[in-house]
């Protein structure tokens, strides 16, 4: 198989990290942050280290690093715990459902409006007056993506933050496409609330979340119950990370997240990981280009791109290009990836794109194989 | 057999003093308190090799919220 869908989730994982969760299935018989045996200790210590390692990653404080499910309830959170009656929230032209429909779900309750700025993916400045004009609204918050889950298009985040701190508003980011490839720094970025998944850029199991909190703004927490601490409190804690992380932990995910993070330290770090990544995406972009009846988006590059490349032929939905493809043993993401917004700003809502997306352990043959199976396609060869 | 010990509402409060005492060179290990507050319920203790109140220092001035040094009398 050729895995090109990392973008969905990386494959494969690195040995270390389905070690580590398997370890932790096999020999760790605690609860983390419950109860005072040993093995209970030890869980405790792994999560904390974990915590620890992310903080370093992402600029935050450890127990400002809350585990969640996945990245879509981080961001549940973060709207729903930040907005309030009457608040107005801008958001992004290239969003993710996982954000537009806690912003659509909050606005048909009454609770908010919002407003949707068009981001530039060629010119920075002109994203940010579109924000800028927006400003008059008086928004609470910004809550936008890092990089776009179909394009690769990245926005000025740093920028968007330097704003949002002048104008005192809350700074949201769904970091889901850029985590572990692009470095992202929440202090240097003014992020106060950062929503990642632990299984894509940063190599770990699914079933894990993080939610970064930058201190500046503590989110209601959406869900309450049994948290290890104060439990002769009736009420909720308000101390982090339990605050946020009622119930069980995912301990054997966390165990693995960890070496996911691990591994991409091992590998020299962000920059490293996005030099490989983008090396491949050249080719990609270099080689597909060449074939007719193929046409790529992004046509208007950014100066910065997450690692992804979407496309069409002519003649297909994508969805019956991803299925030939699969055919032949490639797996990519076609339709309309969750993206509603994205789709209708790029002109690709009538038959979606066919979204490639190399990781860390595809190869140049990878690519040139892919190729060889999109011109086959493309020229209606059979296959 | 009497310890005392710096207390912490949370394992991960307790785990970041641990580890900052760890880059001090001052070695802890954590456990669960043996003698709750029963207002407080359930918290966690860091046992530290050598000097409590240094470490109580070093914690403090790191702002890391901990409930202060606390004397358990082990039973048994």
């Amino acid at each position: 198989m050729i895995y090109l869908d990392n973008g969905a989730t990386t494959y494969p994982k690195p040995c270390s990290v389905s070690e580590s969760v398997m370890n932790a299935l096999r020999f760790t018989a605690g609860s983390p942050g419950r109860g005072g045996h040993s093995q209970t200790i030890k869980a405790g210590e792994t999560v904390y280290r974990t915590r620890e390692i992310i903080a370093e990653m992402f600029s935050c404080e450890s127990e400002n690093v809350i585990f969640t499910d996945n990245c879509t309830t981080s961001l549940n959170t973060a709207i729903k715990g930040v907005c309030k009656k009457g608040d107005r929230v801008l958001t992004s032209s290239l969003e993710h459902n996982s954000v537009l429909r806690p912003l659509e779900k909050l606005r048909e309750k009454g609770i908010i409006s919002f407003g949707i700025f068009r981001v530039s993916p060629q010119n920075d400045e002109e994203t940010l007056e579109g924000i800028r004009s927006l400003m008059s609204l008086k928004p609470k918050a910004i809550v936008c993506t890092f990089a776009s889950n179909v394009f690769g298009t990245v926005l000025p985040i740093e920028r968007i933050g330097r704003l949002c701190r002048e104008s005192d508003v809350i700074f949201i980011v769904d970091g889901a496409q850029a985590a572990g490839s692009i470095k992202i720094d929440m202090k240097k970025m003014n992020i106060d609330i950062l929503c990642l998944p632990g299984h894509k850029g940063l190599y770990g199991p699914m079933g894990t979340g993080l939610m970064l909190l930058s201190g500046r703004v503590m989110p209601e927490e959406l869900t309450q119950g049994g948290t290890g601490s104060y439990s002769m409190d009736e009420k909720q804690p308000h101390s982090v990370p339990d605050r946020y992380e009622s119930g069980t932990l995912n301990f054997p995910g966390i165990a693995g997240l960890y070496s996911g993070v691990r591994f991409i330290r091992s590998c020299g770090g962000e920059d490293a990981v996005h030099g490989k990544e983008m090396e491949l995406i050249d080719i990609l972009e270099s080689d597909l280009s060449a074939v007719r009846h193929i046409r790529l988006y992004p046509e208007m590059k950014s100066a910065l791109r997450s690692p992804i490349l979407s496309f069409n032929v002519d003649g297909f939905h994508s969805e019956e290009v991803s299925s030939l493809l699969d055919k032949c043993g490639v797996a990519v993401r076609a339709g309309y990836h969750c993206a509603k917004l994205a789709h209708e700003s790029y002109g690709t809502s009538e038959i979606g794109c066919v979204r490639v997306t190399p990781g860390f352990f595809n190869t140049k043959k990878d690519i040139k194989n892919f190729v060889f199976y999109c011109n086959k396609i493309a020229m209606r060869q059979k296959i | 057999m009497t310890y005392t010990y710096i207390k912490f509402e949370s394992q991960t409060q307790g785990e970041k003093a641990r580890s900052l005492l760890n880059k001090n060179n001052i070695k802890s290990h954590l456990r669960r308190n043996p003698n709750p507050d029963r207002k407080q319920g359930c918290n966690f203790a860091l046992f530290v090799d050598g000097n409590v109140w240094k470490a109580y220092e070093i914690i403090t001035v790191a702002d890391i919220k901990s409930s202060g040094v606390e004397t358990y009398r082990e039973r048994l």
